[in-house]
């Protein structure tokens, strides 16, 4: 018996002792990571983007665009209704609970052209619509800036789209309030056109729609006309590059292949990693009677079957797919987070040989959203993607030494991954390869 | 002696109910710390859609987290709040308004 014990008992230490050195490994080549605060004091700042030469532009959901220059100074240029100490106002844009001005790129050739493109939420196109949370309601717009040369102020603003979907009133939901689902992160793809993502806006019809713009990710050009090689279905919205989803916040472009991939926010549970295909569709369908439910609270079904209580996750799923299978077209997802929803707020793939092995993975930030026994979960996800887009291969925590509500992720062009943080800082995170 | 009973069991409560009353800042603090700051932020600072609930009255704060309690909306998040704040006794409440109204920032 003792010597039983005694021979188990080795096996096991060897056993730990090979997993130890596996493990350690594994660890040759992970980068040395950083962190350091390069701007605080902000109100909800939500996206960024860069020049070549270092400099950073970046959005204030309620505030408006401003830039930090490469020589450290920080210019206020187009603001908000109500913002003060900027170079120019804009009256008809405005926040309300989720939305306001967020997603912000800049034109591949913006050394020549000094385009900036901005998505916010404006009132200039409400029209006779947005009357109630049943009707049409053109909220959400992206804008076309030019900047001065001196980086002290815009012109020239020219609204390219004009006719995305916004709520604009309070519905019977867990996060019921005006504003909800925008979307509106803007990347420019590898092909030179502008990649925009919009949300279901908390109305049920809205992502299946062939015509409403909510739910979708746009592929246009610099003047919002689409892309002439997008395959929506027939009778869609040709501006529409892929549909059916619920509020996708992180686009980015895979450096090896340049396919386009999202990371989108679940409802309670399944946030979801997706490579898009061209027409395309996320499976998302919040309407009421359909997909085997009955009515839901102001036409929408996206928080069922409880709206009111934690429950499982899983079964939550099985009610409320977020990509229902029953769609032929489904792009279904290479990640949906172990079934759970901390909030994917957005994504950046990893480019550089700084970054060691990650080099080529997606970084995805979580916002930290825990409910009904949901862990929190705030933390920067290094998400290793199949070669062909329907799974992944590992999933590893960032070890940035923060905790934080990742809402905007971007790459600058000296390799390091910058990070907006609802706590109104942005963060610059280096990585430093050991091998 | 019975006056001496009487005013032994009233002090009691009467320390009792002042305490529950007051509040503990650093149990407040503690309670808060477990999801509360997942949407509020740090000390309440308030984040994206989630307003500042740090530095306000005492009473609102109570008022508030006791009328989430018993079901009632007011604002447009309120069926998150009313989930949050459903298993919260009145200690709790006590404690997290105590907490909330000392932070400034």
């Amino acid at each position: 018996m003792f010597k039983t014990t005694k021979l188990l008992s080795a096996a096991a230490i060897s056993a730990m002792a090979l997993f130890a050195t596996s493990s350690q490994a594994d660890t040759m080549g992970t980068p040395k990571i950083s962190a350091m605060s390069i701007l605080n004091g902000l109100e909800n700042p939500w996206d960024m983007a860069f020049t070549s030469g270092g400099d950073m532009f970046y959005t204030e959901k309620c505030k408006g665009l401003s830039v930090k220059t490469s020589s450290g100074s920080v210019n206020a240029l187009a603001g908000m209704k109500g913002a003060k100490g900027y170079a120019s106002g804009n009256s008809d844009l405005f926040c309300s609970g989720q939305a306001g001005m967020m997603g912000v790129a800049l034109d591949p050739n913006f050394n020549k052209n000094r385009r900036v493109y901005v998505a916010s939420t404006s009132n200039k196109y409400h029209g006779s619509g947005c009357k109630d949370n049943f009707s049409k309601c053109d909220g959400n717009i992206i804008m076309r800036f030019e900047v001065s040369k001196d980086m002290k102020s815009v012109s020239n603003r020219v609204d390219i789209v004009k006719d995305i979907q916004y709520k604009p009133f309070e519905s019977d939901h867990p996060f019921g309030g005006p504003g909800a689902h925008n979307g509106n992160r803007l990347r420019f793809g590898p092909d030179g056109y502008l990649w925009a993502t919009t949300g279901d806006r908390h109305r049920g019809v809205v992502p299946q729609s062939p015509t409403l713009l909510g739910g979708n990710v746009l592929r246009i050009d610099t003047d919002g006309k689409a892309h002439p090689g997008n395959k929506p279905p027939k009778g869609f919205d040709k501006r529409m590059y892929t549909y059916g989803h619920r509020n996708v916040q992180g686009i980015d472009f895979r450096p090896s292949d340049g396919r386009a991939f999202t990371a989108e926010h679940g409802p309670w549970q399944n946030d979801e990693i997706t490579a898009l295909v061209n027409g395309g569709n996320g499976g998302w369908d919040p309407r009421p009677n359909v997909g085997g439910r009955g009515d839901c609270p102001d036409k929408y079904c996206g928080y069922m079957p409880n709206q009111k209580e934690g429950m499982l996750p899983a079964a939550r799923a099985a009610f409320m797919p977020m990509s229902d299978e029953r769609f032929g077209d489904l792009m279904p997802p290479a990640w949906n987070n172990n079934g759970l929803s901390q909030g994917t707020g957005s994504a950046a793939f990893l480019k550089g040989s700084n970054w060691g092995y990650w080099e080529g993975r997606l970084a995805v930030g979580i916002m930290g959203i825990g409910f009904g026994g949901t862990p929190s979960g705030m933390r920067i996800d290094i998400v290793d993607i199949a070669k062909d887009g329907k799974s992944i291969k590992s999933v590893i925590h960032m070890p940035s030494g923060l905790t934080k509500r990742f809402r905007g992720l971007r790459l600058g062009p000296d390799g390091a991954l910058y990070a907006a943080v609802d706590e109104g800082e942005i963060y610059k995170i280096t990585a430093t390869a050991t091998k | 002696m019975k006056y001496t009973i009487f005013m032994f069991i009233f002090t009691f409560f009467l320390v009792s109910a002042s305490l529950v009353l007051a509040g503990d800042p650093d149990a407040g603090k503690a309670r808060y710390s477990q999801n509360c700051g997942n949407c509020h932020g740090p000390g309440g600072m308030g984040l994206a859609s989630y307003p500042k609930i740090s530095g306000k009255e005492i009473s609102y704060l109570v008022d508030r987290l006791q009328t989430y309690r018993s079901g009632k909306k007011i604002g447009p998040n309120s069926s998150l709040m009313i989930m949050m704040a459903m298993p919260l006794s009145d200690e709790e409440i006590a404690n997290l308004a105590a907490y909330l109204s000392s932070v400034q920032n």
